[in-house]
């Protein structure tokens, strides 16, 4: 009981904190957006438009008000949930978003899974090795990995599984003539509501190497981190005191080691997260994935500032969530930090 | 240490891989291989469904295979009938009587009647709807339906490319009653139009799903189902032809091409297309000087450029208009000629101690080898003493800066034109109260001004034709290269290939 009560005090807290954070970030947002050489009204009507007719749009968009004033105007907007409208699309912000985050948030869990797998195994397999020459060998591979963006990973991994061996697809979220239920959005999680086995199977393979190539990416770091604590944990009194008591090396890895060495890896995967949410731009991009960094690119190039505000709330959302989660985590895990 | 992965846990291991493996394997990768489907790997997705909306050249084509357009265009680009039977441009252009076809469906079996075509072009734009097409279409101010199958359209001003923009941008007939009776955002989501095809799915940034239209008016697409991956990234268009996800791509670098023209089973084009790429110049700032503009024109060796960055197939360019369009001028030239490039300075008092500066801007990445073309063309100048800075600069910028005056002497850019008509080509670039143009000169500025009211074809054309030279040897515009498409596609795979890189899934067959 009394976990849960620091956990709700936690999560009130870190609500209340994460005010004040939304703000400064949707002001800065607001004005570093506002500094750029680009004109939303020019950009919101076809090239042709007559010079009146672009004053016209941008007093319409109150572009020609001080920019605390239309600041002020877009805060009270997004107050009642409306983001704004976008300048390409002619669409509602929120809604291109809502349409495209739940393929982002499906494919960023599944690469935070294949990254922890790897980043736990790998980090386990380091400090197995250590003081061998296969730990040099394996320090050589992590820092390989870790110097590789996921990019260079993604086209490497289509080369690789998608021309060369021809084993898996590489575009889009499922092969032609697969139906697409749609429910929630989140096409894995609707495949399998509504029976749909062969579309979750086929959007799994096509989810493979999106979702490797972040992973991927992600993982030397967990490695370096749950190797450096594991060493650490292992310097501990209990470690000593737990091996004379004849506890065998898997049991006292798995008890008492990984216990305490898994905390500082919990923590980089939250700060990881929010990297490989960003990391999703251009991974989504190379494989076709209809999500949200794929809308950003779009609303990039097209100088969609309404978007870009709206993602870059989503993502700053995104990351205060996982770090809340994070720190709950924390909480469970860690008995001393309820105490305190 | 006594930790080990032992032999059983390692078997554990690689049973539960396998069964993940198999499992997953028995979902078929559905590859493109079916004679009634073909699957187009296409760079770009449309912005809306709404045709009228938004004016992206290279959605068309995708737009084209689900609405129709009152006048069409042939391969070769003459104005052919469509919804438009016939369409009689009067002498003072101020109207145009035309008739319809009385026998085309909407996708939801409505009869397309002279209500959606004036609703389309009159109706939607007055009621305030924020459309691209209001602007193509800002001097329509009536159409007159004078019986279910003709009527006339009003202009306030002298319109001769009105038939040319009914085949162009935007000219996509709606459907009245469904548009009025769902709204326009709905009707975006499900759209209607009287296309070869129908919209069977559709999700933003991945994937277009199209079935024929089984009751179309016109010819029946051999191909029953048309899917259009969309795949942004070049790289991953060449791999995906290269490993058969889909029968047919556009866009990829010249070299890929190049390359997957020699794999077995593809066939790879470079098509020269409707689209310029040219250099937009200021007649002011260190362009003051005509000598300067001139010399820097003569100092381009544009046949090098169309070698080392498009496989030698774009064509080089001496007027803003590609072969084989009405104001294109098959027997003038433009000397590449360095020496005089060197005299025309020297004439004009610049030496290696003084030479002539400028800044040159140009876009990355917003067409193929923009900013190398652009490196290129300082290195020419250099050799003839012309001293150049370059900037790079965003293309979504490029209306900005040139409407606050901020854009440096020379910039290079590309434009599209799919009528191939001159008025959309010099007459759009040149025109002093038109976005596209940095040149505020005047005197050419009122030439232009008085072609757009033009009525007679012959004279319009002509005046083109003249204006055309005229710009070119007074530095105002420096014409480069006429653009290339790259195309791979399966060798059985056919297609009609069209003068402005329409690719049309209602074209193809297989062999």
């Amino acid at each position: 009981m009394r976990m849960f009560a620091t956990i709700a005090k936690l999560l009130v807290m870190r609500v209340l904190t994460a005010i004040p954070i939304l703000f400064v970030v949707s002001m800065l947002l607001f004005g570093i957006l506002r500094i750029l050489p680009v004109d939303p009204a020019a950009m919101s009507l076809p090239p042709n438009a007559t010079t009146q007719e672009v004053e016209a749009m941008r007093s319409e968009m109150g572009l020609n008000r001080p920019i605390y004033e239309q600041f002020g105007i877009w805060l009270g907007k997004l107050l009642e949930g409306d983001i704004g409208r976008s300048i390409h699309f002619r669409q509602d912000v929120t809604s291109l978003i809502g349409s495209t985050l739940p393929a982002t948030i499906e494919l960023a869990l599944l690469a935070m899974m294949v990254g922890t797998v790897l980043g736990i195994a790998g980090g386990l397999f380091l400090f197995y090795v250590r003081g061998t020459r296969a730990e040099a060998v394996m320090d050589f591979v992590s820092i390989l990995l870790l110097s590789l963006p996921e990019f260079l990973w993604s086209l490497f991994l289509l080369l690789i599984f998608g021309v060369f061996f021809e084993v898996l697809p590489f575009t889009g979220r499922l092969s032609p003539g697969f139906e697409r239920p749609v429910v929630t959005g989140f096409l894995l999680f609707d495949s399998l509501i509504t029976g749909n086995i062969a579309t979750l199977l086929n959007a799994m393979q096509h989810m493979i190497l999106p979702s490797l190539a972040l992973g991927i990416a992600l993982s030397p770091a967990l490695m370096r981190v749950l190797r450096s604590s594991l060493l650490d944990a292992y310097q501990d009194d209990y470690i000593h005191q737990a091996r004379l008591r004849g506890l065998s090396e898997k049991r006292l890895l798995v008890r008492h080691g990984l216990k305490n060495a898994i905390l500082p890896t919990l923590s980089l995967m939250g700060v990881q997260f929010g990297f490989l949410f960003g990391g999703t731009l251009l991974v989504e991009i190379i494989y076709s994935y209809p999500g949200m960094g794929n809308l950003m690119v779009d609303a990039i190039r097209n100088a969609d500032l309404p978007i870009i505000q709206g993602a870059g709330l989503t993502y700053c959302v995104a990351v205060l969530v996982i770090s809340i989660v994070v720190d709950s985590l924390y909480l469970i895990l860690n008995p001393k930090l309820r105490v305190r | 240490m006594t930790f080990s992965i032992d032999r059983r846990n390692l078997l554990q291991m690689l049973g539960l891989a396998a069964v993940g493996g198999s499992v997953l394997s028995r979902a078929d990768i559905a590859y493109a291989a079916e004679t009634d489907s073909v699957t187009i790997g296409w760079p770009s997705d449309v912005p809306s469904w709404d045709p009228n909306l938004r004016f992206v050249p290279d959605a068309q084509p995708l737009f084209k295979m689900v609405y129709d357009q009152p006048l069409d265009q042939a391969p070769d680009l003459k104005l052919i009938p469509n919804l438009i039977t016939t369409w009689e441009p009067q002498p003072d252009g101020m109207s145009m009587p035309f008739e319809i076809r009385n026998d085309v469906k909407f996708h939801n079996g409505d009869l397309m009647t002279m209500e959606d075509i004036k609703y389309t072009f009159v109706d939607r734009i007055k009621s305030g709807l924020k459309l691209d097409i209001a602007n193509s279409w800002r001097t329509l101010t009536d159409i007159e339906i004078l019986s279910p199958t003709s009527g006339v359209m009003r202009f306030s001003a002298a319109t001769p490319t009105a038939p040319q923009w009914l085949a162009f941008l935007g000219s996509y007939v709606v459907p009245k009653a469904y548009v009025e009776s769902v709204g326009a955002e709905e009707f975006a989501k499900k759209p209607i139009g009287t296309g070869p095809y129908k919209l069977v799915d559709y999700q933003m940034n991945s994937r277009i799903v199209l079935e024929r239209n089984e009751d179309y008016f016109g010819t029946k697409p051999k191909i029953k189902r048309v899917t259009i991956d969309i795949i942004k990234d070049p790289s991953a268009r060449a791999a995906a032809i290269q490993a058969g996800q889909v029968d047919l791509t556009v866009n990829i670098p010249v070299r890929e091409a190049e390359r997957l023209g020699k794999v077995e089973g593809l066939v790879s084009e470079i098509n020269p297309f409707t689209r310029l790429i040219l250099l937009q110049m200021r007649n002011d700032k260190g362009f003051a000087d005509q000598a300067i503009r001139l010399a820097a024109h003569h100092a381009i060796d544009k046949a090098a450029l169309s070698k080392a960055f498009y496989g030698g197939a774009a064509v080089p360019l001496s007027v803003p208009a590609t072969p084989g369009t009405p104001g294109y001028l098959p027997d003038y030239n433009f000397a590449y000629d360095p020496d005089l490039s060197k005299k025309l300075l020297a004439d004009a008092g610049y030496s290696d101690d003084k030479p002539a500066t400028f800044t040159l801007a140009a876009t990355n990445g917003q067409f193929p080898s923009d900013f190398d073309i652009a490196r290129a063309l300082v290195q020419m100048w250099q050799k003839v003493g012309l001293k150049v800075e370059l900037q790079q600069i965003e293309y979504s910028k490029y209306f900005e800066l040139n409407r606050g005056g901020q854009l440096p002497e020379a910039t290079l850019y590309s434009f599209d034109n799919a009528t191939g008509d001159p008025e959309i080509f010099s007459g759009y670039l040149m025109n002093p109260k038109m976005p596209f143009g940095a040149w505020k000169g005047q005197e050419i500025g009122d030439k232009i001004l008085k072609l757009f009211v033009e009525p007679d074809y012959e004279k319009r054309i002509t005046g083109y034709k003249d204006l055309a030279k005229e710009i070119v040897e007074t530095g105002a515009n420096v014409p480069l290269l006429q653009s290339v498409q790259t195309l791979v596609r399966k060798q059985d795979l056919n297609y009609v290939k069209y003068g402005n890189a329409w690719v049309l899934g209602n074209t193809m067959s297989w062999s």
